[in-house]
């Protein structure tokens, strides 16, 4: 979000995601965090790879962590985008267990403002205007979804220099890429900018602790993430950190919790898999972590995931109510 | 086959001593192998801006589907409710603020009409794009007298800053033929007048006044010509051009009126010479001209700027006495939000009127307003907190059995406004490969 006459904004993140699983829904919370104290922005949520109702999902996290008042407009917070006729799509039922939750008056437990596919945005275009909307060298990519939409985005028209410009990194989680092989090929190998690989066993040895939900979210009763982590899977369990290690990382990349290699070559195996060959002439990097660093990150995760939502400023006056 | 039949010059003028004026475009003119065949009738493009953004809560949302009651500021299009699409969420991005602040209004048409950001350059220097109907013009604009028409409804300044350092050339600019170079729109009806059906061979300072003087109509100046080129015309031609030139006389008579009424009825008003003195006259009288000019296929391409962004103008002729961009930051105040949403009324009611005559203008068995298509809009939606998406957007028309009106399409959002015009562009065999930050064509509104 840009906050008019409050200085340079914060780094602007673009999350592309399939928000079907609880590390996904932890590394939106992250993201809003951030953007409570500042330390980043919301530039676009982009859901790929999944139904609508993950896009809802998203939907209902921005809006709990705006905090109650008016939902800024759209100069000041894209709509989440998502990409419709996906064939690989895949039904979301962590996002559908929350959706459908009623407060005691029969109502949703939580406002969602898209109920069709026009209320999100077109993924492409999102992801281009985000970055129209950043400052140089301002901006992160973190992609934990199949790599198409995004490596459809090199494809409009001077996107290619929008990128140089503006983004950092991009900040690829072996979590969901490997669902469109030729997209992610295309992606890496075209992609204008560093990129920063996030293996998969990275995220599986960091486990989120299932005991933060009932412990460190328990100032609110309704927490849309901690109700999809314990929807997600039964009660108590710990869930794998790929998309929260992404984030971490694309946001503080210099804070000493993940070491980033030397440069080398992402390939994609013919399962799919990714693999990391170190070379001179690469442009890509893997990241690993320390042992001794371990704790730190989990409780980096914690923190951030459970800030409480702070209000945002909006720009001229309340919005009027549409006429039914 | 031995082809005798030579065809009349495409650029023939009738001349007079002192004036000279374009003709229509008659199957006389048409090589003499195509003249069996009957063309396609041309497909004609235009966009209609208003400015400030219009009342949404009284703007068509929802649910794709097939036009059914219509919403408040709709309301005037009831009659032509089939000949009208309606795009929901459609996106101009450069309209934003992004890093560069205020300036919403400075920015919002000419960014909607080229898709590119407006570079904020003091009130001197200016830098754009080329606009969508400059990129027709250049590839169809040779097939008629002129290439474009760029008309606007309040006088235009092209120098000075006229918003957060947006120069004035932002502002009152639809068209832009190139990065440096916009199309100031033509606010005089006589000017207007006169680009149509004038020629490039224009009177002199003091034949135009000694014409005005003694009340002669151009026609007759040019009536040795005009019956010098009936005899060798067959029946249909003959019809054609007598319809066409009886057109220019009925539009001569308004800008003569107007002329007369601008100077006696309201000669405290600051206006140029010649507007007429209620905005629905106005209106009327500089569409009645387009109309005229579409139908003799003097050009095939437009604007219409109904007012520039900013606009102060007040709406007395519906009792609105305020300034229409004050009411629109009406900060919640319903009866100022309520003086908005008549404007936008008023001025849907005229395009509306607009579209209608369109529609009963016929050309061969079709009609005007089947073969044009024709956008009615704004780069600014909600004008209390300037948004530059969820545009209110209309296109009318049928672009020559292209377009299936008598819809509402609602896009994903962000969605570029500049994909309905690469759209357009598409159905007039333009084919540009992309319009500022266009990322595709719209699907849906088309037949096909």
């Amino acid at each position: 979000m840009q906050f008019p006459g409050q200085g340079k904004a914060p780094l602007g993140v673009v999350y592309s995601t399939t928000m079907n699983r609880p590390d996904a829904a932890l590394a939106l919370a992250m993201l809003d965090g951030y953007e409570g104290k500042r330390e980043a922005r919301v530039a676009a949520v982009a859901v790929n790879g999944s139904e609508l109702d993950a896009a809802r999902f998203c939907d209902i996290v921005n809006r709990f962590y705006l905090g109650p008042g008016p939902i800024p407009n759209s100069n000041n917070r894209l709509p989440v985008g998502f990409a419709a006729d996906d064939p690989q799509a895949l039904d979301d039922p962590m996002a559908k267990g929350v959706l459908y939750l009623l407060n005691d008056k029969g109502e949703p437990l939580y406002p969602c403002g898209v109920t069709r596919v026009s209320d999100t945005a077109e993924v492409q275009a999102l992801i281009r205007n985000a970055l129209t909307n950043t400052a140089d060298q301002n901006a992160v990519v973190v992609l934990s979804a199949p790599a198409t939409c995004l490596a459809a985005v090199l494809d409009l028209p001077l996107v290619r220099e929008l990128i140089i410009a503006k983004v950092k990194a991009l900040v690829v989680s072996d979590s969901g890429a490997r669902q469109d092989v030729a997209a992610a090929r295309k992606l890496l190998a075209a992609w204008p900018a560093p990129v920063v690989f996030c293996p998969r066993e990275l995220g599986e040895a960091l486990r989120f602790p299932g005991s933060s939900i009932e412990k460190d979210f328990a100032w609110t009763p309704a927490h849309p993430v901690a109700h999809a982590y314990r929807v997600y899977r039964a009660m108590p369990y710990d869930a794998a950190s790929w998309d929260m290690a992404a984030m971490l990382y694309a946001v503080h990349p210099d804070a000493g919790l993940f070491h980033a290699s030397e440069t080398g070559t992402i390939q994609l195996r013919q399962d799919g898999s990714f693999e990391f060959h170190r070379s001179a002439e690469g442009k890509h990097k893997s990241l690993s972590f320390e042992p001794a660093q371990k704790d730190k990150i989990v409780q980096a995760y914690i923190e951030i995931a459970s800030a409480k939502p702070v209000p945002r400023p909006a720009r001229f006056g309340p919005p009027v109510k549409k006429q039914p | 086959m031995i082809l005798l039949r030579k065809a009349l010059d495409r650029r023939t003028f009738l001349k007079g001593a002192s004036a000279a004026i374009g003709l229509p475009v008659l199957d006389a003119m048409l090589p003499a192998l195509k003249a069996s065949q009957i063309p396609g009738q041309p497909v004609r493009a235009a966009w209609f801006y208003v400015p400030n953004g219009i009342d949404m809560r009284h703007w068509l949302a929802g649910d794709d589907g097939p036009l059914g009651t219509l919403p408040k500021v709709l309301e005037p299009f009831e009659k032509v409710k089939n000949d009208i699409l309606i795009l929901s969420n459609l996106t101009s991005n450069w309209g934003r603020p992004l890093l560069v602040g205020a300036g919403d209004h400075g920015r919002a048409v000419s960014s909607y009409m080229t898709g590119v950001q407006v570079q904020k350059l003091g009130g001197v220097d200016v830098k754009l794009g080329v606009s969508a109907d400059q990129i027709a013009a250049r590839a169809v604009g040779h097939l008629t007298k002129l290439p474009s028409v760029e008309m606007g409804l309040e006088e235009a300044r092209q120098a000075g800053n006229c918003d957060n350092n947006y120069s004035c050339a932002y502002v009152y600019n639809m068209a832009w033929r190139s990065e440096t170079q916009p199309l100031p729109p033509i606010s005089d009806p006589r000017a207007l007048f006169e680009r149509l059906f004038g020629t490039d061979i224009v009177e002199s300072p003091a034949a135009h006044a000694r014409r005005l003087a003694m009340r002669r109509s151009i026609l007759d100046l040019v009536s040795d010509d005009t019956h010098r080129l009936e005899s060798n015309l067959g029946a249909v031609d003959r019809r054609k051009l007598d319809e066409y030139l009886s057109s220019v006389r009925e539009i001569e008579k308004m800008v003569e009126r107007s002329e007369k009424e601008g100077t006696i009825i309201d000669p405290g008003i600051e206006k140029p010479f010649g507007i007429p003195p209620t905005f629905d006259d106005y209106f009327r009288l500089m569409t009645d001209m387009l109309i005229v000019a579409f139908k003799a296929d003097l050009t095939r391409i437009a604007t219409l700027l109904i007012g520039r962004e900013g606009s102060t103008r007040s709406y007395r002729e519906i009792g609105i006495p305020d300034g229409h961009h004050p009411l629109t930051h009406h900060q919640g105040n319903m009866e100022m939000l309520n003086k908005v949403c008549e404007i936008n009324c008023y001025h849907a009611r005229l395009f509306a009127e607009f579209l209608v005559k369109m529609k009963a203008t016929k050309e061969g068995d079709s009609n005007l307003l089947d073969q044009s298509m024709i956008v009615y809009g704004s780069g600014i939606s909600d004008g209390n907190v300037h948004t530059h998406d969820q545009l209110p957007t209309m296109l009318a028309g049928r672009g020559g059995n292209f377009l299936n009106p008598g819809r509402h399409i609602a896009y994903q959002r962000e969605t570029p406004v500049a994909n309905l015009f690469a759209t357009m562009l598409d159905r007039m065999d333009v084919h540009p490969e992309h319009i500022g930050d266009s990322t595709g064509r719209l699907k849906g509104v088309s037949l096909s």
